[in-house]
């Protein structure tokens, strides 16, 4: 009996080290900043904002939905790895006792973004409905119990279903879900509680159909292994993840950027970093976020400064990672033998990223327009993007 | 006419020497099998010929210049087959080939009548458009074999190029090799397939502890080993157990 408990509790360590690990680079990290002030100039406008919201406003609605959409993606935590279906395999009757360790970890892992969230709509329930202070507290104990229940509904649907068609259950927990914060926020207690029965009972026919089910190993595994990867990748941001193998699109209808590159001795390594840097997931959705970031802050912030401000750290933040990733690397590529000048390497990453940042410059400057002095941003970006390249020391000379 | 010349090379990843003294030449049409057990050192010599780790003591030739002297001509007159395939994850099989051509200065029409008959050889002509996440171990070896021949140059250097091939990619490779030799091409192949070795090899060098235990024609290797007769799994397997005992 104990040993299990004792699996769990070795691999709850282990992984809690590793998400220490590279969180604490996460928290250092130059985004880390940006974060700060994103939220101050978000916060600052959400202020500015209930002043003038009118009483009709949706609120309920608005806060049911976004929270019920939170519930519904209960992944399960299990921290179960590929060799498990070999070695775990003469201890499946008692595996429950592993998997309650695992579900009580996933409900108090994911219970607080639900909560951060009903609590930052708290300003605005208060300005737009009539609850007193204690029927929105009420509000809390309801997602909490929300949650408990999306998340034991969510593994025994996967465990039942071995991961199958699981979009038709997330639909179903997110609008029950929905309908019954809406009910709590505008006093409907009846409806909630029938509301919640109904998802005890899903929970309980779920529970039964598990009983006699083998452990869908191969889904749950799988399902550790995406996350492990997801959160690899966000680290991978704000560090070099060794253990992190970027994943490939063609992404065909940017092959019209190719044609730029010469085909001469001269271009080899322009040739190839273009395709890199376009096809790597991790490089070109590094680059999409950040010009995201920036064009939305530029066009829902309106204080100049904040706009410039982000707008300068997150060129910088998008020159230097990609920089980092194009030019650091400690495999073997077959281009460290081609016969061509140890320099081009350089100079190809320093083109697609010089025309990349045109493109974030351009995207922020459109987003600017219409606030005094528009035209800051957009430069300011091409003038820190060059900067940082030119000034940040060469990863490639570290080895 | 020599192509590959290393005299009295010393090296390895770390000051600790992995090669020591290794003298040896590749002529010109020569194909000359590197043999030795695991940690002999054959892939150390394979890198120092390549370039990626530099020699501590002695130098290499290729084509009469070292690394130092004409780092574009040295690299220019070998291509390199490795043990495990090293392909760009971005790059399709036919981008691999347009970017080799590109590194050695091909031109477009040579690019065209290389790779279709090498292509054609290897049969994948199909596969043109494919990414290398769909390959198997066996296709990826044979993208890497196919930018290498597709080079031409004066020095191939292939290490253990049987694994993960099937019976006909093997072939096709032997094919390619007989005629590259023909050609005038040096060739440098390590492997543990003693029997291919031996048929195909015109000279074997002997690797073991980091030094040339001995190097010729098989007959050659007979006389050294005082075996008339011996196949190179008999010489090989008698220069591991004459090591044992010393």
């Amino acid at each position: 009996m104990n040993n299990l408990q004792e699996v769990w509790s070795k691999r709850f360590n282990h992984y809690i080290t590793e998400v220490q690990k590279y969180m604490q680079y996460v928290f250092t990290g130059h985004l880390a900043l940006v974060l700060v002030f994103v939220i101050g100039a978000v916060g600052y406008q959400y202020s500015e904002w209930l002043k003038v919201v009118e009483s009709s406003f949706p609120a309920e609605w608005i806060v049911a939905v976004i929270i019920g959409f939170v519930l519904a993606l209960s992944r399960p935590v299990t921290l179960l790895r590929e060799p498990d279906q070999v070695y775990l395999l003469p201890l499946e009757s008692k595996m429950p006792i592993y998997f309650k360790k695992a579900l009580s970890w996933t409900f108090w892992s994911q219970i607080g973004l639900t909560i951060v969230i009903y609590i930052v709509a708290i300003p605005l329930i208060k300005t737009v409905t009539e609850l007193s202070s204690a029927q929105i507290w009420l509000g809390v104990a309801i997602i909490v119990v929300l949650k408990y229940l999306n998340v034991h509904i969510e593994f025994n649907y996967r465990y039942a279903n071995r991961g199958d068609s699981l979009i038709i259950d997330q639909i179903t927990r997110g609008i029950l879900s929905i309908l019954t914060i809406q009910s709590a926020l505008t006093l409907g207690y009846s409806y909630v509680i029938i509301l919640i029965i109904l998802l005890v009972v899903y929970e309980r026919t779920l529970a039964k159909r598990v009983k006699v089910q083998p452990i869908p190993y191969e889904h749950f595994v799988k399902v550790e292994q995406n996350r492990m990867m997801g959160f690899y990748r966000f680290a991978n941001y704000f560090t070099d993840v060794p253990h992190l193998h970027g994943s490939i699109r063609r992404r065909g209808w940017l092959n019209f950027v190719y044609s730029i590159v010469p085909n001469s001795q001269k271009s080899t390594q322009n040739y190839l970093v273009y395709r890199t840097f376009i096809r790597t997931d991790d490089h070109f959705y590094l680059w999409v976020r950040l010009t995201a970031i920036s064009g939305l802050i530029a066009l829902f912030v309106n204080i100049p400064i904040v706009t410039w401000i982000v707008a300068l750290a997150l060129s910088f933040a998008t020159t230097i990672q990609l920089k980092y990733a194009l030019l650091s690397s400690t495999d073997f590529r077959m281009d460290r033998l081609y016969p061509v000048d140890e320099s081009q390497r350089k100079n190809a990453v320093r083109k697609v990223i010089r025309l990349f940042m045109v493109v974030q410059a351009i995207i922020v400057l459109l987003c600017s327009i219409g606030q005094p002095w528009f035209f800051v941003s957009g430069i300011l970006v091409l003038l820190i993007s060059e900067l940082t390249f030119q000034m940040t020391k060469d990863p490639s000379n570290e080895y | 006419m020599t192509v590959l010349q290393l005299t009295d090379v010393t090296g390895g990843y770390t000051r600790k020497p992995v090669i020591k003294d290794l003298s040896f030449t590749i002529g010109a049409g020569e194909l000359v099998g590197l043999i030795g057990l695991n940690g002999a050192g054959k892939s150390t010599t394979i890198k120092h010929i390549i370039g990626t780790l530099l020699p501590q003591k002695g130098e290499i030739r290729l084509n009469g210049v070292t690394l130092n002297e004409d780092l574009n001509r040295y690299r220019s007159s070998f291509s390199y087959i490795p043990e495990t395939p090293v392909l760009y994850d971005e790059l399709t099989l036919k981008e691999h080939l347009e970017l080799t051509a590109m590194a050695y200065g091909i031109d477009q029409h040579t690019l065209e009548s290389r790779s279709e008959s090498l292509l054609k050889e290897f049969r994948m002509e199909k596969r043109l458009n494919w990414f290398p996440s769909h390959f198997s171990k066996g296709m990826r070896q044979k993208v890497m074999i196919m930018c290498a021949f597709l080079v031409n140059p004066q020095l191939y250097i292939i290490d253990e190029p049987f694994v993960g091939l099937d019976p006909l990619g093997i072939q096709s490779l032997l094919d390619q090799m007989d005629e590259k030799k023909k050609d005038g091409a040096a060739i440098l192949m390590s492997t543990h397939i003693l029997s291919t070795a031996e048929k195909h090899c015109d000279r074997i060098i002997l690797l073991h502890e980091g030094r040339v235990r001995a190097q010729g024609t098989m007959n050659d290797l007979r006389r050294a080993f005082q075996m008339p007769s011996a196949t190179l799994d008999d010489i090989y397997i008698a220069m591991t157990k004459e090591q044992d005992h010393e």
